[in-house]
């Protein structure tokens, strides 16, 4: 059994990063320019440029937000015992966007008093600290106010979450008419959920933060077996239940966070994703967390170039979160409809 | 189910009530498809008899033709765009796409000036047929401004509808003889490729029928951007493929280290920007044509003075 499972778990492993490598070069290969890669690898420009200073981060910064959603949508199923649940859905992106503008908001407000200072909470350690302690935040308020009578009610959950995306969407508005009309147009194209290109910098720094938020999951995978039997069955096999939500719940906010400080609200990942993943490996978490983000990155990778190419005849392109958005909503309405009939839920 | 009937019955007549004056004023402002220099503008309402004296100008660019003709002490109202020290003090009616009916009605206006923008249109329909309803109505003058020689023809349309016919003449023969002298210094110019930028994240640019598209080529310059689109969100791979001579950064409000995202663009990576200081050339009036002399000698050094 144990052997089965861990050959599963490398057989998992080996598909899902194939089909990071795979949608990687796929997105390399594909854009607005076409390129040669002779060329590239040649050192010739513009192909050398496109190929290494464009594509590859701009792949490499998808598949990172991609991979922490989908870990982050995994982990908050098992905890709200319902496939539904979604960084985006429950309003922890929200937070993390709220978190994250606040930020963007004093720096703007103190560069106004202290030029130097401003910039320095304006760049993007402060925004994702932000914006992690945002998605804490809501992470804690909407499981906090999805309990009745003592028990945590995935419907009720779900509905405190996307109450709770309305109001940050107030406050965001709000937020916005505080800004300069320029970083208010920013604030809004960030709100969508666009991969844009970052610094080499900022893309290492975000690696080890995904890296570590994800591998906390993975490693907390076999309690979240647990959780999902129920509170008291969990601890009744002996889990410290509070002390493992409350790690879960960290873990998958730093994710979220992460997520959303690059790349903004892209939602429905995280449903998506683990959903599809859950159907083949099955609902053990050992297998499902590590899977799912494997996957997570390379779904993401393939919608942002979908994003690149989709809409090349009018030379413009959207921003993922629409394409993710567009593929997500209509899922979203067919699991609702799937799990609404219990004999057949899950 | 006959309250919901009842409840959607009233709405109907509601919405029918409402949108029937906004028709009426639809026509009268239908774009004629033809700009300032054709003699585009559309007037709606009573033309003024005596020179109006409480002028509401709905766009920033209107506002510095007027100051131009010396004319300021005409104006009761303008945007909250408008940063022109001379209306410093002024009341503000709302932005370029959402001015306020409210405001303007509430500084009882005897012309108000527009320049013809989609964004604003149904503002405008309100704000005319609030006009109408009133017991002195006011007329509206939409004037389309979509390019140069618009811009210089605009003067001469405001000095018409502000009875000052003498300063439109002069302020538009001066921006026209602004306009001929960039002309002449460019001509015989090697023609250089240049990317106009106006937003960074994401990155948008100046594309076919924008202003800066025809201003490039007054100063001997090509847009490499093409396509139909006047403000495309543009691919920055192409971008870097375009490889064009000159970046010119017209994002004045963004930090000026923030060109260096595009740094995969040889121009930008060997320090061929041109940063401008302002927006004036995004501003379809005088200032635009102030600001050509200098995108000028920005584009081509060598041009000298």
């Amino acid at each position: 059994m144990i052997a089965s499972r861990r050959a599963r778990l490398a057989i998992a492993l080996a598909a899902g990063a194939v089909a990071v490598a795979l949608a990687v070069a796929a997105s390399a290969a594909l854009g607005a320019q076409p390129i040669s890669l002779s060329a590239a690898l040649a050192g010739r420009e513009p192909d050398a440029a496109i190929l290494f200073s464009l594509r590859l981060p701009r792949a490499l910064l998808a598949a990172l937000v991609g991979c922490a959603l989908a870990a982050a949508g995994t982990a908050l199923q098992a905890l709200l015992r319902n496939p539904l649940a979604e960084p985006f859905v429950l309003g922890v992106s929200g937070g993390a966007a709220l978190g994250g503008s606040l930020v963007l908001v004093a720096a703007a407000g103190a560069s106004r008093l202290a030029g130097a200072a401003g910039e320095l909470l304006g760049s993007a350690p402060p925004v994702a600290a932000g914006a992690v302690a945002g998605a804490a935040l809501s992470t804690v308020l909407v499981f906090g106010l999805g309990r009745i009578g003592g028990r945590l009610v995935p419907e009720a959950a779900l509905l405190v979450g996307i109450v709770f995306n309305a109001f940050v969407a107030g406050v965001i508005t709000l937020v916005k008419m505080l800004v300069p009309p320029e970083q208010a147009s920013r604030l809004l194209y960030w709100l969508v959920g666009a991969v844009g290109y970052e610094s080499p910098g900022t893309l290492a720094a975000s690696a080890v933060l995904v890296t570590l938020a994800v591998a906390a999951l993975v490693a907390l995978s076999a309690r979240l077996n647990l959780l999902t039997l129920g509170d008291e069955e969990a601890a009744s096999l002996g889990l410290d239940v509070r002390r493992a939500r409350a790690w879960i719940f960290f873990a998958a906010s730093a994710a979220t966070g992460a997520a959303v400080a690059l790349a903004g609200m892209v939602g429905f990942v995280g449903l998506i994703v683990p959903h599809l993943v859950r159907r083949v490996v099955g609902p053990d978490h050992r297998l499902l967390v590590p899977a799912s983000a494997l996957f997570g990155a390379a779904f993401l990778v393939l919608a942002d170039a979908l994003a690149r190419l989709a809409f090349l005849p009018l030379g413009t392109e959207p921003p993922v979160g629409a394409v993710t958005a567009f593929l997500g909503g209509p899922f979203f309405l067919w699991l609702l409809r799937r799990t609404a009939r219990p004999e057949e839920a899950r | 189910m006959r309250a919901v009937t009842g409840g959607r019955a009233a709405a109907l007549a509601l919405a029918a009530l409402l949108a029937a004056p906004a028709r009426a004023a639809a026509d009268d402002l239908r774009p004629s498809g033809k700009g300032a220099a054709e003699g585009g503008a559309i007037w709606v309402g009573p033309r003024p008899a005596a020179p109006p004296r409480r002028v509401v100008v709905l766009a920033p660019s209107l506002t510095d033709v007027v100051v131009a003709m010396g004319l300021a002490d005409r104006l009761a109202g303008v945007t909250r765009l408008d940063d022109a020290p001379e209306v410093a003090r002024l009341p503000r009616v709302g932005g370029f796409l959402d001015p306020s009916p409210e405001a303007v009605l509430a500084l009882s206006p005897d012309l108000v000036l527009w320049v013809t923008d989609g964004g604003a249109l149904a503002a405008v329909r309100r704000i005319a047929s609030l006009s109408r309803a009133s017991s002195r109505p006011f007329p509206i003058l939409a004037i389309p401004i979509v390019n140069v020689a618009d811009v210089v023809a605009t003067p001469r349309v405001v000095g018409d509808a502000l009875l000052d016919r003498a300063a439109g003449e002069r302020l538009s023969r001066a921006l026209a003889a602004d306009v001929e002298d960039v002309r002449r210094r460019a001509a015989g110019l090697a023609r250089r490729r240049a990317l106009f930028v106006v937003g960074h994240e994401p990155l948008v640019v100046a594309g076919p029928g924008s202003f800066p598209d025809e201003l490039l080529r007054i100063c001997a310059a090509e847009n490499v951007v093409r396509g139909d689109r006047p403000w495309p969100v543009y691919p920055v791979e192409k971008a870097v493929a375009d490889d064009p001579d000159v970046v010119v950064d017209a994002a004045p409000r963004e930090p000026a280290e923030r060109i260096r995202r595009l740094s995969a663009v040889r121009a930008v990576r060997e320090g061929r920007v041109l940063r401008l200081r302002n927006d004036d050339l995004i501003r379809p009036g005088p200032r635009m044509i102030r600001g050509l002399a200098e995108l000028l000698r920005g584009l081509h050094p060598e041009a000298g003075r």
